[in-house]
């Protein structure tokens, strides 16, 4: 058997990309990390290792604790890490879940192709970068007061479309259509709320962005033709979260659950673990209060799509309709929600926290909307500012090998003190421009230089694992034209 | 006082020293501006804030928690920071101050929240160290 050690974590080879750390000590379950040989090696270079067998340490905790191939060191649980657990004598681990409750990703298709966009990548930045609210401080689409965030965590997008801000289709497009109906706004504090008041319709920044891109390859033609996709169709791409009510929300839970829970805590070898047993008042309170702030993240997305199909209507001069700016779909890659999965033949209700993780339902599954049920769900991957990103689909494997899920983008790779002394923002820009074509715009040039695309593994690679394994199909890669980040 | 910020794949982290506690919470609270902005203008007025909590580590959490629920809601990015920790009736207490820079004098970016991650809060000879991982 091949076998393979970091830092004293032993990992056996049980297939191709599939390596298994086995159960040790106080670990509950085995791990296991799903990768290349070449991802593996980036993966054991910082904690992500160590950080996983904590996670195996959840009580409750069903099947593996696993690592998606993207996976990299996070605080808790690793980023790209998968952990269901018991909804009747597990927990729900809202450092499981991350700060940014539904950091997500959603892609909005056009009818325009590249040579229709060529020359106008510079005006679309500047456009684009006006419009949108980015960075510290760059405010919200909707400037709004307590009621608005409040109906905004109850209804979610359904809140978008009775104020204008959504059509009936984006809903059909979305993971249950936008709208989280076990949110409780009441479980959100009002500290929470009150930083979200002036963030409705923001971008924020770190590895947030907004980006136009071309469609470059189809991998399954079938299915491309399901979502709408062709080689050289204009696309949008949009990565952001539920800002800093989200960011208060998981804070506000995590010294709950330390105050009221101390004794589960003091179990587990780190504190950002922190857990609420399942059944318990904080549990409850915590999953209503993190579907709320769903909705949120939701809303925020839907705001920044439906002011960039504003945008195109001004630069390009006819309505969004006739250029058939349509949501794809809308994928949450930090969340955790209670789903039925058959666990060693029996069918139990699982808390499945994914942390840097999609969701890759496949085809035939009943939560896949009607519009994709028969090829699957789309998943969208998204890649740094010089490489590609994918759209899969969700594969035939996922349901059995990774309680349904796959990668969520790149995974970085080096850190943001270490890029800023390697790259200079503005030679990064240049070079983009120049060399790739693509035209980057940011509120700071450290920002560029922290999200250059030499920090970030190789996308292809960890789609390639992906795709092999059949968590997540390829379908399309898409390149961009431009980009604005906070 | 003073203040370093460590490398973390994905996110930063400060590592602060000071003469005693109060001196080492204001370091990281510096740490934690300078993870959000390069270059800090002299602009902007002075605002305090008193924090308790159960425990040192809690304290040191509840505090930059503060400091960033400030920085939304006030729409400033709080610099200068200065802090006094004691104990009293069994609680951890922290009074500070800061000077809030307006964000439309800076070039910022967001640091989500703090993190409990690798946290360390401790005294070592005569003096005190802190260790926080900060979201970004």
């Amino acid at each position: 058997m091949t076998t393979r050690e970091f830092d004293g974590i032993r990992l056996e080879r049980v297939r191709e990309f599939v390596w298994e750390m086995p159960r040790e000590g106080d670990m509950r379950v085995p791990a296991r990390v799903l990768a290349s040989e070449a991802l593996l090696d980036e993966i054991g270079e910082d904690k992500t290792l160590q950080q996983l067998q904590n996670a195996t340490h959840l009580p409750g905790i069903t099947g593996h604790a696993i690592c998606m191939p993207d996976g990299h060191q996070g605080y808790g649980f690793p980023v790209g890490g998968v952990g269901a657990t018991d909804v009747e004598e597990g927990c729900i681990s809202p450092g499981s879940v991350g700060y940014d409750i539904n950091c997500g990703v959603r892609m909005m298709k056009t009818n325009l192709t590249y040579a229709g966009v060529q020359g106008h990548g510079e005006e679309l930045v500047e456009a684009m970068f006006a419009n949108v609210p980015s960075g510290l401080g760059g405010g919200g689409i909707v400037e709004s007061g307590i009621d608005t965030v409040e109906a905004v965590l109850s209804r979610g997008v359904d809140w978008a479309l009775e104020e204008g801000w959504a059509v009936e289709d984006d809903l059909t497009h979305c993971e249950d259509e936008g709208r989280r109906p076990d949110a409780d706004p009441s479980a959100v504090s009002r500290k929470a709320k009150d930083r979200g008041k002036n963030q409705l319709g923001s971008l924020g920044s770190g590895n947030h962005f907004l980006e136009v891109q071309r469609v470059t390859d189809v991998y399954r033609d079938d299915v491309a033709g399901a979502y709408g996709l062709e080689p050289d169709q204009v696309v949008v791409l949009i990565h952001c979260g539920s800002r800093g009510l989200g960011h208060q929300t998981c804070t506000d839970y995590l010294r709950k659950i330390e105050k009221r829970h101390g004794d589960l805590l003091a179990d587990l070898p780190d504190k950002e673990l922190a857990a609420a047993p399942a059944g318990s008042e904080l549990a409850e309170e915590y999953y209503g209060a993190m579907c709320a702030c769903i909705n949120f993240a939701w809303v925020n997305r839907q705001l920044i799509m439906h002011r960039v199909r504003q945008v195109f209507e001004r630069i390009f001069d006819r309505s969004w309709e006739a250029m058939d700016m349509h949501l794809l779909y809308d994928v949450a890659h930090n969340i955790a929600k209670k789903e039925l999965h058959t666990v060693q033949g029996e069918e139990r209700e699982l808390y499945v926290h994914r942390k840097g993780a999609t969701r890759a339902f496949p085809a035939g599954h009943p939560e896949v909307p009607a519009a994709y049920r028969d090829v699957g769900q789309p998943i969208i991957i998204p890649g740094s500012m010089g490489a590609g990103s994918y759209v899969l689909r969700g594969g035939e494997a996922s349901m059995d090998l990774t309680f349904g899920s796959t990668a969520h983008g790149a995974g970085r790779l080096m850190s943001r003190t270490q890029a800023k002394q390697e790259f200079w923002g503005e030679t990064v820009q240049d070079e983009l421009r120049e060399q790739n074509q693509v035209y980057v715009k940011a509120q700071s040039g450290a920002t560029v230089a922290e999200e250059a695309p030499g920090v970030y593994k190789d996308v292809d690679e960890v789609v390639r694992v992906s795709d092999a394994l059949g968590i997540g199909d390829k379908v399309a890669r898409t390149y961009p034209i431009c980009n604005i980040k906070g | 006082m003073s203040y370093e910020l460590r490398p973390h794949t994905a996110d930063v982290a400060v590592a602060a020293t000071g003469a005693d506690l109060g001196e080492t919470f204001a370091a990281v609270a510096d740490g934690l501006a300078a993870a959000t902005c390069d270059e800090i203008p002299a602009t902007g007025e002075r605002f305090s804030l008193t924090v308790r909590a159960e425990g040192l580590e809690a304290l040191l959490f509840d505090y930059l928690d503060q400091l960033i629920y400030e920085r939304d809601v006030r729409g400033v990015l709080p610099v200068a920071n200065e802090a006094s920790v004691h104990e009293s009736d069994g609680e951890w207490v922290v009074e500070a101050s800061a000077r809030g820079v307006p964000f439309a004098d800076v070039t910022a970016r967001d640091v989500k929240a703090v993190t409990y991650s690798e946290m360390r809060v401790e005294e070592t000879g005569e003096r005190w160290e802190a260790y926080v991982v900060l979201d970004v």
